[in-house]
């Protein structure tokens, strides 16, 4: 070879290589790390093009990051992917306030009255309501609903949302009656959910199958096409109930599980909005000023799962010791770009959660920690293991952090690394030591009362939710806690719980997270609910200025 | 020849029930219940005991297989259990973007491929030659997924050309939406058609009946298409059959770069949740189709080559 062929070769190779690395790290700006997360917003933008009253008309594509698989409520496979589907198309009896608080207010029933005694409920349909067909939502159609709800053999998923479910009278031909076998406080956020969608009877009794693949209900969308894995298009419901919604002419969510193709569609404006934001993208996309990056406050957490088979995690003071050696805020700006909130709850964030004044984050502190694990039974240490999810980032980070930190305090961690699968089926028989159970750890309910008895309720036979702890005395206030009608006495009994579980810590919570999703500036309305749910009867589409 | 043909054959069919057999102890032995990751953490034991013995989840492996293995050979692939769907029609709804995505991927190896393999034999270790060989190993080299998202970036957000994913039916539709998957997966094929086709054509270009073809005077573009190219192509047909299992690969990660609803992401939607029947049935599938491929190779290099079928008595 010539030389001057060995120098054209180089050339070229300098050439390819600063191409490919320059497009592909060319707008990745994360310079401004520390300052940056001052522009991130909660709730939807009411300012700018948003400013004025939303107007009608548009289509919207949005760019989700699970995959919808089928319509049925009592039949999810696709986690969020089903239910947010689900929760465009049916409603309940009530439902969580769209915009984000955890209000229950009014669906397919306009009012209600709750007995004295919580053991009885008296809804009345909302006058005139109808179903997409234009079929009127008759007291049939809610006693069959509920009455699904409330057979576990039916509603095989979530049966814990039908405690106490005793049955459904019909009253008149706008009136039902829900009788339960013991007062359940949470009982209106159980039926808002959706095992408790209201269904038109006839139809699926006629079809079951056939009505799930072309579902109809009261929600504001309908289903126009479902394409396998690709895309799902929504048209609006003509019989909607709320004056107005929706005000798109048309959504589509297009299928992107990978993070970078949502992320692309969204930069190519194939997308207006995108759901799944990665942490390590906040920045990059809120500084390019042409998107809006907000984040929805979701009972979402990084929970991390200790077996009390094994002895050391069955040691209070090890454990204890482990939440003090975690410095919080590092793991925040590190691993979570700062979006991250930290926790003084070993659950999600919920309804009635103590603020940080009241009851306390752990704060980092290794002498204490150190000390803790001297005053233990393991004060020379011991090994063990940690399974997380394959496939996330951010969880190999975490727990190269966690095995450092761990270290420390001599704590020597393995990690395992596995797929959601087997992280789930190992989780489920007991067979680990540590764990990030699930990638995505969310409560199904806005309020705690689903999973204090997932956790502390024994005869849930869940096992304290597959970590084998158990504590008499919470397991006694959690028992009051969840039969007790009394809004303000439930308010004032909860923290206690919190503050208990807390200083237990059965396991840890190393972060609270939101749900972060972007979307062009001229996309209005971009409402979330409590549970993470688009409430998209509600977005519209500004006229370019 | 039948008697060959009939050999390759047979050697297939072993292949594929080998293939069958280990697919299906592979799915069922590693850990991850597709019941219990269907109806999640609160069903209780007695609900889950039940969904598995409607399956038949809780029979004997052995007679497990027996019935997976007599339905594939019948054409009945059962149904989905997650989905509720039967896998066939699963299936049939996204075949074709994988089909396409891998013959538009061929295509692309062979278009860049065979005329820089020509211009490159012909002036060996010149710049041309140089050049293309160092882009088409690096292309190889990169990782696909990797190489897609450049592709995506530079196609499709910078120059605006291409979407940067999604997938369209149609002609327009294909066109518009596979060509940058396509032109991803057949950049990094492109250095296995250059190269052997290079190597073909150089020892082939010095070879005495090219001598004497050039001795009779016919010109050099007549004798590298009429002569050279086809003793050349023979062993570019055969290893390029051999990299349909490679083909197939990077269909699944392609599509997911691409968001292409085909048979490659419904792969791996059914290995995260355990959906045994249609991940069975997928594997089998591609499993099939490199055999087949390879004894459609085999055929038609007997064809052409009287040598090889000789051989093979």
């Amino acid at each position: 070879m010539s030389k001057t062929y060995r120098a054209v070769l180089i050339a070229l190779a300098c050439a390819l290589l600063a191409l490919t690395v320059a497009s592909c790290g060319g707008d990745d700006d994360d310079s401004g790390e520390d300052i940056a997360l001052t522009g991130l917003q909660e709730g939807a933008t009411t300012t700018g093009a948003c400013a004025g009253e939303p107007v009608k008309g548009g289509d919207l594509v949005y760019a989700r990051q699970s995959i919808t698989e089928n319509f049925n409520s009592l039949k999810i496979v696709n986690g969020n992917g089903d239910i947010f589907a689900n929760n465009l198309i049916f409603q309940g009896l009530v439902r969580t306030d769209p915009k984000g608080s955890t209000k229950i207010e009014g669906a397919v029933a306009d009012k209600w009255e709750v007995a004295d005694d919580g053991m009885s409920y008296t809804f009345h349909i909302r006058p005139g309501i109808k179903f997409s067909n234009g079929q009127p939502v008759t007291a049939e159609d809610v006693k069959f609903s509920l009455d699904r709800f409330g057979d576990p053999k039916i509603n095989v998923t979530l049966a814990a949302v039908a405690v106490g479910y005793k049955g459904t009278t019909i009253v008149d031909d706008e009136t039902v009656r829900v009788d339960l076998t013991q007062p359940v406080p949470a009982f209106l956020y159980n039926i808002s959910i959706w095992p408790g969608f209201i269904v038109p009877k006839d139809l699926v009794e006629k079809d079951e199958e056939a009505f799930f693949k072309d579902p109809i209900g009261t929600g504001p969308y309908m289903v126009k096409e479902l394409k396998r894995g690709s895309h799902l298009t929504f048209e609006p419901n003509p019989n909607y109930w709320e004056e107005g919604k929706p005000y798109l002419d048309s959504l589509r969510w297009d299928f992107a599980t990978d993070s970078n193709s949502r992320i692309l569609a969204l930069k190519d404006g194939q997308a207006q909005i995108a759901d799944g934001i990665p942490f390590s993208q906040v920045n990059s996309l809120k500084n390019s000023g042409e998107f809006v990056v907000q984040t929805a406050q979701v009972p979402y957490f990084v929970g991390l799962w200790f077996n009390h088979k094994r002895e050391p995690l069955a040691d209070l003071n090890v454990r204890q010791a482990m939440q003090y050696a975690l410095n919080r805020q590092e793991i925040n700006k590190s691993i979570f770009h700062g979006v991250g909130t930290i926790p003084n709850s070993v659950l999600q964030q919920l309804k009635y959660d103590a603020p940080p004044s009241e009851v306390k984050p752990y704060p980092f502190d290794l002498e204490k920690a150190k000390q803790l694990m001297s005053a233990s039974k393991f004060a020379d240490g011991f090994s063990i293991s940690l399974k997380y999810p394959a496939g996330y980032d951010y969880y190999k980070q975490l727990g190269l952090y966690l095995q450092n930190a761990w270290d420390q305090i001599g704590i020597k961690v393995k990690l395992v690394e596995a797929d959601q699968s087997t992280l789930v089926d190992s989780f489920y028989k007991g067979d680990y030591d540590m764990a990030f159970p699930y990638a995505q750890f969310t409560s199904d309910l806005p309020v705690p009362d689903e999973y204090a008895q997932f956790v502390a309720e024994p005869r849930s036979g869940l096992n304290g939710f597959f970590s084998f702890w158990k504590d008499p005395e919470i397991t006694k206030m959690v028992r009051e806690f969840v039969s007790n009608p009394d809004e303000e006495e439930r308010a004032q009994q909860w923290p206690e719980i919190q503050k208990a579980l807390n200083e237990q810590t059965p396991w840890i919570n190393v972060m609270d997270l939101p749900f972060i999703i972007a979307h062009a500036k001229n996309v209005c309305g971009t409402d979330i609910n409590a549970l993470g749910s688009d409430s998209l009867e509600n977005t519209w589409i500004a006229k370019a200025e | 020849m039948t008697r060959y043909v009939l050999n390759r054959v047979a050697l297939g069919l072993v292949v594929l029930v080998g293939l069958a057999i280990a697919t299906f102890l592979i799915i069922h032995l590693v850990p991850g219940d597709p019941v219990r990751q269907a109806l999640g953490a609160q069903a209780g034991p007695e609900q889950i005991e039940q969904v598995r013995d409607q399956l038949g989840l809780n029979d004997p492996l052995p007679a497990q297989f027996w019935q997976y293995f007599s339905n594939s050979a019948t054409g009945q692939f059962g149904d989905s259990f997650v989905q509720n769907t039967p896998v066939g029609d699963l299936v049939g709804d996204r075949i074709a973007p994988t089909a396409l995505l891998i013959g538009y991927g061929l295509l692309v190896a062979f278009l860049i491929g065979v005329p820089l393999a020509i211009l490159a034999a012909l002036k060996p270790n010149s710049a041309v030659d140089h050049a293309a060989r160092l882009v088409a190993t690096f292309s190889f080299a990169m990782p696909l997924f990797w190489l897609g998202l450049v592709l995506a970036l530079l196609f499709g957000l910078e120059l605006d050309i291409f979407p940067v994913s999604g997938y369209e039916t149609g002609v327009g539709g294909i066109l518009k939406t596979l060509t940058l998957p396509a032109v991803t997966i057949g950049l990094a094929l492109t250095v296995i058609v250059l190269r052997t086709l290079r190597s073909g054509l150089l020892e082939v270009m010095q070879s005495d009946y090219i001598d004497a073809a050039r001795a009779r005077g016919l010109s050099e573009r007549r004798i590298v298409a009429k002569h050279a190219m086809r003793n050349a192509v023979m062993p570019t047909l055969t290893i390029m059959a051999i990299q349909v299992g490679f083909l197939i690969s990077s269909a699944v990660v392609i599509e997911q770069v691409f968001q292409i609803p085909g048979l490659g992401s419904l792969l791996v939607e059914s290995v995260e949740r355990r959906d045994y029947e249609v991940v069975q049935t997928l594997v089998l599938l591609a499993g099939a189709t490199v055999v087949f491929v390879n004894i459609a190779a085999d055929i038609l290099q007997a064809a052409l080559d009287p040598r090889v079928r000789l051989a093979g008595r």
